[in-house]
């Protein structure tokens, strides 16, 4: 009990002292279109730059799938004033590096640099973004990496695992509802590089490009290349406001079998019909963390700690910043221990599901979600993100001060209504991923 | 990815002697009887706790008000042998099934505990050291130091506990099998080592997992669990004479080991020819591994051999992107210099693209490597490494976790002094040196290559 008491107060200690810094702290303001915000820290030399436009697989519509991955895939392959080898030497002599992908909904750009080379970093940046060279030579060159890459992921039993799932979850034209590999396999020779022109000069621009840089900054320097790197640039889309999932007929209890692997990937769950900023999303999360976060979660606690079968077992919600997103269980279990591992399974989220959680299990998981967060701002790199999907959930940086109000505020009520409310185990999906005995 | 509890996946490591060059100057060093002063070098002050030997680093941080508490064993896989490998990485999942004032019968347990107040705690296991760690809010020092110094040598280890965690790594195991690369990398590493414990990995044979008994595991604990094979480490936003103090209270009256703690004397024998290895499994896409000997991450060519790593494979302007990436042969070559306690291997991974081949892209590296040697470096390429080595170092500087992460490796290596002297050393490494390395270390005869080469499902394995 002493622990309990002591960490509510080490809660509430950091987030008095944060909700009078961040929100304040930050500079945010708009550039030349471009949303930027620049928060500094104690950290010395280092910045951590991340940004974000809506530029994702999921915007490919019903044109070639691999047109926004084969984009993004290009950006750091030339512009039309430089060769990629130019760009990566300036980059290389200072040690500073820009990586970009594409997700489902998102083409992101993370960078990382000493303090002294944020200026040449962000005209990277810039020129990158806007005028990529897009040459027929790079653009064979991406379609056989893209390739590659897809072949791989056919390997991993967590990649096939979450893909089935994403896609017996999620109704066609939804956002988060994936294109299979087979389908991005089947797209890629099919692909073009005028298709790629078009995706590039429609997708990218300052529409809903944030920008955000964390660290030693020094904001009005930063504040005038930025200007000058991106003055004129234009385009770009808003985020997508998408219906709700309606659904699928797929079936409940899928396998998908590979050959030779030791270890099964399960991911059970089903579509949860909630965004991160609807009301009743902190109320499921803190109920799904009761369940299935870390080792004092009821599944790890259960199913790993107390039964042994499996190294790995956890609940969360997901895909939710910028549509309905999903809630799942995932874990691992041994070909001999598959069955067991979902009676286990079952039995722990039926349990959790009909009688809830309790009073201090909810008050241990406020004031662990609270304690969490404040470490992972500690960092650039967590406060960068932090600050970045703040504004892709539609908050603004302040939600970061009132988030260990907010979670504070959380009843056992409102946890056990949440759970109630948005989840149904009986028409959850199944999916197991590897070398399940009998299937082939 | 880190996985919970987990030792450290070969590739996971593949980066991690990549030490903090920061050379500001370090406060002066505190005072405190019972503690010997040994040193201080950059920001982080050496003491030695006189009563017991137990080794302790402190590096101030105040940007945030956070702490990692790290306690470091020196015992990692190359102190097991035939029967008890994996041992050092159960025992580390033991750690956590509770102690005699810590556990879970009494709600206080590592994860009881901290899991509340927000703190996260986990541990790693390697090839040299076993590590364990929290990361805080700053007042729950004396908690966490308290904990800690209690599974020292409290640990409940009961047989009760081991059935369950066995079935637990044993799917961890099964879990690393799933992938090529690592598969591999297991293989290479058998081939290259004969004698030395490098021979097996870290997570040990299957068998060895499931059959090794409590009373092997006790032997394990009460032979390297003592205060004076560890190095307890503090980095963050504390008091470093209270700190000094919180562990002489909680470590002190643990007694030094009774008997020597063993040292590991078996040396590889010298290569004399090229070593292969195939793994043949059901995938997609093949991988050819290159690895070469090379020496211990304290000998003096080290650093030159991390610059000849670099120049070779790393980045756009490296040899190997330019010749098979950029051909659209591999999806990414990836470049690793282990840095061991004792001599290790320099690895190259190339996973193939569709359409490429092994012989081909093998081929390829090595004519490259041989290029190196006859050819030499440019001072520009040099320089870029150079760059490229500090810029990261100055990355790991972002939060007490990467610190605290950087300095156990280099514990492990032997000399945690490398965390600031490595890039120090690394400026002065001249074309001719990286030229001398590559002459010196990689050579075929010296040499393991593994190919791994996918089946197609539902095919008889050749």
């Amino acid at each position: 009990m002493k622990a309990i008491l002591t960490a509510l107060v080490f809660a509430a200690g950091l987030a008095g002292a944060a909700s009078a810094q961040i929100a304040t702290r930050v500079q945010r303001t708009t550039i030349a279109g471009v949303d930027v915000m620049i928060y500094p820290t104690g950290v010395k030399d280092v910045v951590t730059i991340k940004g974000s436009l809506p530029a994702g697989d999921a915007l490919a519509g019903d044109g070639n799938a691999a047109i926004p991955s084969l984009t993004g895939m290009l950006l750091d392959q030339g512009t039309t004033k430089q060769d990629k080898f130019a760009i990566a030497e300036k980059l290389e002599s200072v040690g500073a590096s820009i990586n970009f992908s594409v997700g489902q909904q998102l083409s992101e750009v993370s960078a990382k640099c000493l303090a002294k080379d944020v200026p040449l970093v962000i005209g990277l940046i810039a020129e990158q973004l806007r005028h990529p060279a897009l040459t027929a030579e790079e653009f064979e060159k991406a379609k056989a990496q893209f390739a590659g890459q897809l072949q791989r992921s056919l390997e991993s039993t967590d990649a096939r695992a979450g893909e089935a799932f994403a896609r017996a979850v999620y109704s066609p034209g939804h956002p988060n509802r994936v294109a299979s590999t087979e389908e991005y396999l089947a797209a890629l020779p099919k692909a073009t590089l005028a298709e790629v022109k078009a995706f590039h000069a429609k997708y990218y621009g300052p529409a809903r490009f944030t920008l955000v840089l964390v660290g030693d900054v020094d904001a009005p320097a930063i504040q005038k290349e930025i200007s000058a790197g991106f003055t004129g640039w234009t385009g770009g889309v808003d985020y997508p406001h998408p219906a709700k999932s309606t659904g699928t007929d797929a079936a409940r209890d899928q396998t998908v079998f590979m050959a030779d692997k030791t270890s099964i990937s399960v991911t059970l769950g089903q579509a949860s019909g909630l965004r991160y900023s609807d009301p009743d999303y902190q109320a499921l999360r803190v109920g799904t963390a009761i369940l299935g976060s870390g080792f004092t979660g009821r599944l790890m606690g259960q199913v790993r700690d107390v039964e042994g079968l499996t190294y790995g077992i956890g609940s969360r919600l997901a895909n939710d910043s910028l549509a309905d997103g999903d809630w799942r269980i995932t874990a691992t279990f041994a070909p001999s221990k598959l069955d067991q591992g979902l009676v286990s399974t079952r039995r722990e989220l039926n349990k959790w599901f009909a009688q809830g959680a309790t009073d201090k299990e909810v008050a241990n998981r406020k004031t662990n979600l609270i304690g969490t967060f404040k470490v992972g701002l500690a960092t650039t790199d967590g406060m960068a993100g932090s600050l970045l999907t703040s504004v892709q959930r539609g908050f603004t940086p302040a939600w970061l001060d009132d988030y260990p109000r907010q979670i504070n505020s959380l009843t056992t009520a409102q946890v056990n209504g949440a759970i109630k409310k948005h989840l149904d185990p009986e028409k959850m999906v199944l999916v197991k991923a590897g070398t399940v005995t009998g299937a082939k | 990815m880190k996985l919970p509890r987990s030792l450290s996946a070969f590739l996971a490591c593949l980066f991690l002697l990549g030490p903090v060059a920061a050379l500001r100057a370090a406060d002066a060093p505190a005072k405190f009887d019972g503690y010997t002063f040994v040193k201080t070098v950059g920001a982080v002050s050496e003491y030695t706790l006189e009563s017991n030997g137990l080794t302790v680093l402190l590096l101030p941080e105040h940007s945030a008000p956070v702490i990692t508490f790290q306690v470091t064993y020196r015992v990692g896989s190359r102190n097991e042998v035939t029967g008890t490998t994996g041992a050092t990485h159960l025992l580390e999942h033991l750690m956590f099934k509770g102690s005699v004032n810590y556990n879970k019968e009494k709600q206080n347990g590592f994860d009881q505990a901290l899991d509340p107040i927000g703190a996260s705690n986990n541990a790693t296991t390697y090839l040299d050291r076993t590590n364990y760690y929290e990361i805080f809010g700053t007042e729950h020092l004396p908690m966490i130091v308290a904990m800690e110094a209690d599974r020292m040598r409290g640990l409940l280890l009961r047989e009760s506990d081991r059935q369950p965690e066995m079935t637990v790594v044993r799917n961890e195991f099964e879990r690393g099998e799933n992938s090529p690369f690592q598969a591999l990398i297991k293989e290479i590493f058998a081939a290259a080592y004969v004698a030395h414990p490098y021979h097996h990995n870290t997570i040990g044979w299957r068998s060895d997992i499931e059959k090794v008994s409590i009373e092997k595991l006790r032997e394990f604990y009460d032979t390297f669990y003592w205060p004076d094979n560890a190095t307890v480490t503090v980095v963050g936003d504390f008091q470093p004479t209270a700190t000094l103090a919180l562990i002489q209270k909680s470590y002190g009256a643990i007694t030094r080991a009774p008997k020597p703690i063993p040292q590991v004397y078996t040396e590889e024998p010298e290569q004399s020819g090229p070593r292969r290895v195939v793994v043949k499994r059901a995938g997609q896409l093949g991988v050819v591994g290159l690895a070469h000997k090379i020496p211990a991450a304290t000998h003096a060519d080290f650093p030159a051999i991390a610059l000849f790593s670099a120049i070779l494979a790393d980045g756009k302007n490296s040899r190997l992107y330019k010749t098979i990436t950029d051909q659209s042969l591999s999806t990414g070559v990836q470049n690793a210099p282990f840095a061991m306690h004792d001599p290790s291997l320099h690895f190259l991974f190339i996973p193939l693209a569709p359409g490429a081949t092994h012989d081909a892209v093998e081929k390829i590296a090595l004519e490259q490597i041989e290029k190196i040697k006859t050819g030499g470096v440019t001072a520009a390429e040099i320089q870029a490494a150079v760059a490229k080595s500090l810029a990261d170092s100055a990355f790991q500087r972002d939060g007490t976790s990467a610190i605290a992460a950087a300095i156990n490796e280099t514990i492990a290596a032997g000399d945690w002094t490398l965390y600031y002297n490595y890039d120090e050393a690394m400026k002065k490494v001249t074309p001719a040196e990286v030229q001398r390395v590559a002459q010196k270390y990689f050579n075929v005869d010296q040499s393991t290559t593994g190919w791994f080469i996918p089946l197609v499902p539902g095919a008889a394995k050749k």
